[in-house]
């Protein structure tokens, strides 16, 4: 129904004249300049927006000017809940260009190029402080290795957290590049994931980790500490499951880790 | 709103409001009765809705929704204008001179009639009479079927006439 035709249908109360358009649009910029005055103080920024095809399916993106802010599976779910998330940060808006942009560089990714997961994230939507500093810290586990809940927990500085550091992952904003396909449980296998297991194990694969028979990690696993840069053997007395996971020694020499020489692992 | 097509997203706000501003005005300054009362409701809409539209849920429909946001502004205000004019009267001791011109004693009556009424009678009716809405946007703000609607404005209107 067009603005014309609810004129016409209107009643009005009173004796106050009907306005024509020209004197309605005269009072709407009037209004306007004070909206503005308000605006600025409340206005969301602008995060660019939409679906786009993948080697694994339909996702959903957004992106602001700082950032990657979300990447949703949509074969996995509808995405209405990252999208009220988005927007109660952002004013989400279709932009093509972007669509193209982001299609291209998860098109790359699973093609094998990794280092385009580097670019920028935008963890606005993450509430709290200690879910952003997990995903913050997920980032920097290298791609060939992965990391279990409770290594994460204690490398947030929360060891006691592997249940809380579980929620974080379930309900990371932006799968692929904070790579939540990185986290395994302690146990030895590879866990869940919002995107399906089968794409966990495939992009594990990408990145040079090789998933073991039963899903779990292989026996030829080794595991890394980033402080002294040396890796272990899982049996060693000095090794520790709160660091890096890497599928073989091979993997965690090409991190620039070296052999313990305790257990000698390689 | 070209992005509003088939996408899961609501369009941005600005380019949702844009073409319904001008009834959206009209509404106003009907339920208002002024153009100062009118700019003013006008952008209480506007920055209320602004706040609100993180929640908005495009099976709503922007139109009603937006309307129903005009219309409670417009309602509440009318209600404010009751009370201070029932303070005026009372301070004057009986002598209703805050309202010596008819045709504003009028308008101001109808206002006290519609702030009078139940809630959801009272939206019904300036969405209706107002606005021009059709039922089934009035019955999607109001959350009940085109026929409730149809009769809570029926309702309404009677509820008018019995008070003249």
């Amino acid at each position: 129904m067009t603005a014309m035709h609810n004129h016409s249908n209107a009643k009005s109360i009173g004796n106050e004249p009907e306005l024509n358009d020209a004197a309605v649009d005269e009072m709407l910029r009037d209004a306007h300049v004070g909206i503005s005055r308000v605006l600025w103080s409340i206005k969301r920024p602008v995060a660019r927006a939409g679906e786009i095809p993948s080697p694994i399916g339909k996702l959903f993106f957004a992106e602001s000017d700082r950032g990657l802010a979300a990447i949703h599976f949509l074969f996995s779910g509808s995405g209405d809940r990252t999208i009220d998330r988005l927007r109660r940060k952002f004013e989400l808006v279709e932009n093509e260009p972007a669509s193209r942009r982001i299609a291209t560089d998860i098109r790359r990714y699973f093609d094998g190029d990794i280092a385009v997961t580097q670019r920028p994230v935008d963890l606005r939507i993450v509430e709290s402080d200690f879910q952003r500093r997990a995903l913050e810290k997920l980032r920097t586990v290298p791609a060939g290795s992965v990391i279990s809940y409770s290594g994460l927990a204690a490398a947030v500085g929360k060891p006691d957290s592997q249940r809380a550091i579980g929620n974080t992952m379930a309900s990371n904003p932006v799968p692929i590049f904070v790579p939540c396909h990185r986290v395994v449980r302690s146990d030895g296998s590879i866990g869940n994931y919002g995107g399906g297991v089968p794409n966990k194990v495939r992009m594990l694969r990408i990145e040079g980790f090789k998933v073991g028979p039963g899903l779990r990690i292989g026996p030829r696993a080794v595991f890394g500490n980033r402080a002294n840069s040396i890796f272990c053997r899982p049996e060693c007395p000095s090794a520790t499951d709160s660091g890096l996971i890497f599928a073989d020694a091979d993997a965690a020499i090409r991190a620039g880790l070296r052999a313990c020489r305790r257990c000698m692992p390689a | 709103m070209a992005s509003s097509g088939n996408s899961i997203f609501p369009p941005p706000f600005e380019e949702a409001i844009k073409r319904h501003e001008r009834e959206i005005m009209r509404f106003i300054l009907r339920s208002a009765g002024d153009r100062e009362d009118a700019m003013d409701l006008f952008q209480d809409t506007w920055l209320r809705a602004y706040r609100a539209y993180p929640s908005f849920k495009s099976t709503v429909g922007f139109r009603p929704w937006i309307f129903q946001i005009a219309a409670n502004l417009c309602r509440n205000r009318a209600r404010d204008r009751v009370r201070r004019t029932r303070v005026i009267v009372l301070a004057s001791d009986g002598v209703a001179g805050a309202c010596a011109d008819s045709d504003h004693a009028g308008l101001l009556n109808m206002k006290h009639a519609i702030a009078r009424l139940p809630k959801n009678q009272g939206r019904a009716l300036m969405m209706r009479k107002f606005e021009g809405l059709e039922y089934g946007e009035i019955a999607t703000a109001l959350n009940c079927s085109a026929d409730s609607a149809r009769a809570t404005v029926y309702k309404a209107m009677r509820k008018l006439k019995a008070a003249r």
